[in-house]
């Protein structure tokens, strides 16, 4: 731990100073008068002064680090002065390593893993830490993705990732600003809008293994802004398997997840804004098939479904230049987990849950450098039983509960830090109130930036949590995140960030089991990691490459049985402790592109078998290197790219990890490793019809 | 003498901190783009009206203190004029000195003069520019500004301007923010 600490240490040092003089010959660093553009460079009309940067013609890393988000703050600000620990993912990004889904994306973010829930579903981990259920919010287009029966997002071939834009990452505790699913982190996906798509675009892939197809989707869009109107509509479609392996359960059965282990995505997003006011309307049918239960396998596989659909209507109302007000419903209804009766699997679950949501957001700039965001929101849950003869809690065959909450948030901006103050309150009809404060400082010294964030978050029970709660009833978990980043930009093109934090979350919401395997969920002892997260970022002429290593250790912390690894103190189940990625694009041609990208796993724990007596098994899995290589050609034909690539080239067959257990319970029995996809020859192809020639192909 | 190892985990964050502080302020002088910040002054010359005695002979820029657009502002004079008037560029080390200024150009280091500098410039016909934010504010006619994502822009305040007996144009209000 001390030694990888001094070690990071020295390379920063070493290449703050080799970069220091590299950087005092770099010709675009030193503006010269003597040069023969200057005559060119004073003749530019007085419009060309609105495109002029206070640190000369940006490069293209520049843009990005100095382009505008506001996930972390509701305010834009820049990325290196966002208060929270951010990564930016681009649509180039996206489509130059020939990602097939959001697993792949995310997963070349540092913190960021995944693991398996239960019946073939996999959720994600923050920072070492399962966050599955509810413990990190997905927004896409501004609505939350999460389920919220359980409050969980599955992965694996789900959503459209050809249509995104950019993701803007939030790698800690966003509670002060986005409620009780953001405890560990938010995953905020922005689509292509009218104007981006500006035409029609259409693209799709497939995937194969040495056995079988892995996926083969398409998307649509198709948009244009008008003026003040704009509308896009999108679609995707697709087929997909999880995996071509056998999967075997801790019993040692087996089935081969050829045409079982089905992931078949049914998105459609529709936005139509004309000035300030906006709709928008998305259907999510994603629709599994799986043989897995929960210990054990099941005779003959079964579908398992997650429809969702989302609506909001919003008002952008600039009352002034300084007051902006935004009034907003959003309803969504969902039915996820939904395992139809008939089935052999006992038992179905048939749940229906929707939310109606009203928002009021204030911004108010009294002066450039001040901003107050402030404002209200209220819920009303409602859940609907559809089994006959099944009831919540309350005996009967529906529920509803509200919640209603307040926030303010404070940013002032001087010339040696910005500072921000938040808070946010909320309180539930059924598990009480929680009340999450924020503090951050930030700021940006020309090359140098540094983050000083603690926030406090929580994680909102769910709907089900409620409902198995017993007699003890369930709150709010309480997490405290303390965060420390310091960024130097080493030079025009390349940016070193290393990043510190320290989670400890007291009474987290447990699953397990009583009697003879009765769910039940309940608060208990304490979770919490804390480590680091470093990364080098370098953008080209010749194409671009981001090294990041994470690094986490429970070691020292307290443990709740649920996440603990008997045999090494410093891990959590499931997650490894080490990770590298490795994400680059080599432009060999003009039109053709070489994307190496890869992950390295350190060790990792889970369980995956029970011994004589019934007792599960820990099993300490090896490490993993999974690398992809993806050529991407844009054809002569305008808008017409092609890619070919291969993901997981060295086929070690990555497995998810179960990252909770009930350890010696003979009755909740752990999910075994599920087998992700093998390595997998993929084939891209995408059209994009009357794209401006500003868009990246 | 003190060991690294005998430092806390803090303290070497702490130590990192400096240390890249050090770097980043030794790097501020040649991070900053002052030719864009020329070109702006120099079109502030082009869409700010002096009154007739001021619009003729030569065009004075003097800045005062110690700021690197100076090397800017001498390739800017040797090269281009101001319809048809040669620019001068004068470094000055008291306000007094700007008496034959068109254009008085404050430093980030002399910011602090700002209030002195109105008082002495009352009425005159000289456009003060600031260089660091916010002075625009405190007594500055036209100051600039980094936004968050970089964008170079300029405060202006009206106020000052007209009470300097100098008209700015339209389009270049427009460029601007208005401060009063």
């Amino acid at each position: 731990m001390k030694k990888s600490y001094k070690l990071l240490l020295f390379i920063f040092l070493i290449s703050s100073y080799v970069s220091y003089a590299q950087e005092s010959t770099n010709p675009i660093a030193v503006t010269d008068s003597t040069k023969k553009d200057t005559l060119n460079y004073y003749d530019m009309t007085i419009e060309q002064l609105l495109s002029l940067k206070a640190h000369g013609v940006p490069s293209e890393l520049e843009k990005l680090i100095n382009s505008l988000i506001s996930v972390a703050s509701k305010k834009p600000l820049n990325v290196r002065e966002s208060p929270s620990i951010v990564t930016l993912v681009t649509a180039e990004e996206i489509k130059n390593s020939g990602a097939r889904d959001l697993i792949d994306v995310l997963r070349l973010v540092p913190g960021v893993d995944f693991g398996v829930d239960v019946q073939g579903v996999v959720g994600i981990g923050m920072r070492g830490n399962w966050a599955h259920e509810g413990k990190v919010l997905i927004l896409l287009d501004g609505q939350e993705m999460n389920e919220i029966l359980y409050a969980t997002t599955q992965f694996g071939n789900h959503f459209p990732i050809d249509q995104i834009k950019k993701i803007e990452i939030i790698r800690g505790p966003g509670s002060a600003i986005y409620g009780g699913y953001a405890e560990y982190g938010v995953i905020n996906i922005i689509t292509k809008q009218g104007g981006d798509i500006n035409g029609v675009a259409i693209s799709g892939i497939y995937g194969q293994t040495e056995k079988d197809y892995m996926r083969r989707n398409i998307n649509l869009s198709a948009g244009k802004k008008l003026g003040d109107f704009e509308w896009s509509v999108s679609g995707m479609i697709g087929q997909g398997q999880r995996s071509d392996q056998n999967y075997t359960d801790v019993h040692g059965n087996s089935y081969s997840m050829i045409g079982n282990s089905a992931l078949n995505p049914a998105f459609a997003n529709i936005g139509v804004s004309y000035k300030g006011l906006s709709f928008r309307a998305i259907g999510d049918f994603y629709h599994t098939s799986t043989q897995d239960g929960y210990d054990a396998i099941y005779p003959k596989p079964y579908t398992q479904n997650f429809n969702s659909m989302y609506f909001e209507l919003k008002y952008l109302w600039k009352v002034s230049n300084k007051l902006t007000i935004t009034p907003k419903l959003n309803y969504k209804n969902q039915s996820p987990w939904k395992t139809p009766q008939g089935d052999s699997i006992d038992p179905s679950y048939l749940k229906t849950a929707t939310r109606s949501t009203a928002n009021i957001t204030a911004s108010y700039n009294p002066t450039r450098k001040i901003n107050v965001v402030f404002g209200g929101e209220y819920y009303r849950d409602m859940a609907v039983d559809k089994l006959p003869g099944d009831t919540f809690y309350n005996g009967k065959q529906s529920v509803s509960f509200y919640n209603y909450a307040f926030f303010v948030q404070g940013l002032i901006k001087t010339r040696f830090v910005n500072i921000i103050l938040g808070a946010r309150y909320d309180k539930h009809n059924v598990y009480g109130d929680a009340f999450v404060p924020r503090v951050g400082l930030t700021k940006k010294f020309n090359r140098f930036h540094f983050k000083a964030l603690y926030s406090n978050s929580f994680r909102a029970p769910a709907i089900e949590n409620i409902d198995y709660s017993g007699a003890n009833g369930i709150h709010p978990e309480r997490t405290q995140v303390g965060e420390l980043e310091l960024g130097y930009q080493i030079t025009h093109n390349s940016i070193f960030t290393v990043n510190f934090f320290d989670i400890s979350t007291k009474n987290p919401i447990i699953y397990y089991t009583v009697g003879a395997g009765t769910d039940a969920y309940t608060n208990q002892g304490r979770t919490g990691t804390y480590g680091l997260e470093a990364e080098y970022r370098m953008k080209e002429k010749w194409g671009y490459i981001s090294v990041n290593y994470s690094f986490y250790s429970a070691a020292g912390t307290q443990k709740s049985a649920a996440y603990r690894v008997a045999q090494d103190s410093s891990m959590l189940l499931g997650f490894a402790s080490h990770k590298v990625n490795l994400n680059a694009s080599i432009n060999i041609l003009k039109n053709l592109s070489l994307n190496p990208s890869g992950t390295f796993y350190g060790p990792r724990w889970g369980y995956n078998s029970v011994d004589t007596s019934g007792v599960a098994q820990l099993h300490k899995f090896s490490p993993v290197i999974l690398f992809n290589l993806f050529l991407k050609y844009n054809t002569p034909i305008t808008g017409l790219s092609i890619g070919v690539g291969v993901y997981d080239l060295f086929n070690q067959q990555f497995v998810f990890i179960q990252p909770y257990a009930q350890p010696g319970s003979v009755t909740n029995l752990p999910h075994a490793p599920l087998p992700g996809p093998p390595r997998e020859f993929i084939f891209r192809l995408s059209y994009n019809f009357n794209f401006k020639a500003k868009t990246t192909n | 003498m003190i060991k690294l190892k005998n430092i806390s985990f803090g303290g070497k964050v702490l130590l990192l901190f400096l240390f890249l502080n050090g770097v980043s302020a030794k790097c501020v002088a040649q991070d900053v783009d002052y030719k864009a910040y020329t070109l702006f002054v120099y079109n502030f010359m082009k869409y700010v009206e002096w009154p007739e005695a001021q619009s003729k002979g030569d065009f004075v820029v003097c800045i005062f203190g110690e700021s690197p657009i100076q090397k800017e502002l001498a390739g800017l004079a040797s090269s281009k004029k101001l319809k048809g008037r040669n620019i001068i560029i004068k470094n000055i080390s008291k306000p007094e000195d700007a008496a034959g200024c068109q254009l008085l150009y404050v430093s980030a280091s002399k910011s602090g003069n700002i209030k002195a500098l109105k008082d002495q410039m009352m009425g005159k016909p000289i456009l003060i520019v600031g260089e660091r934010e916010g002075l625009a504010k405190k007594g500055a006619e036209l100051s600039f500004v980094t936004m968050d994502d970089d964008e170079l822009k300029f405060d202006i305040n009206k106020k000052e301007i007209e009470q300097h007996q100098l008209k700015i144009s339209s389009q270049l209000i427009s460029l601007g923010i208005v401060v009063n």
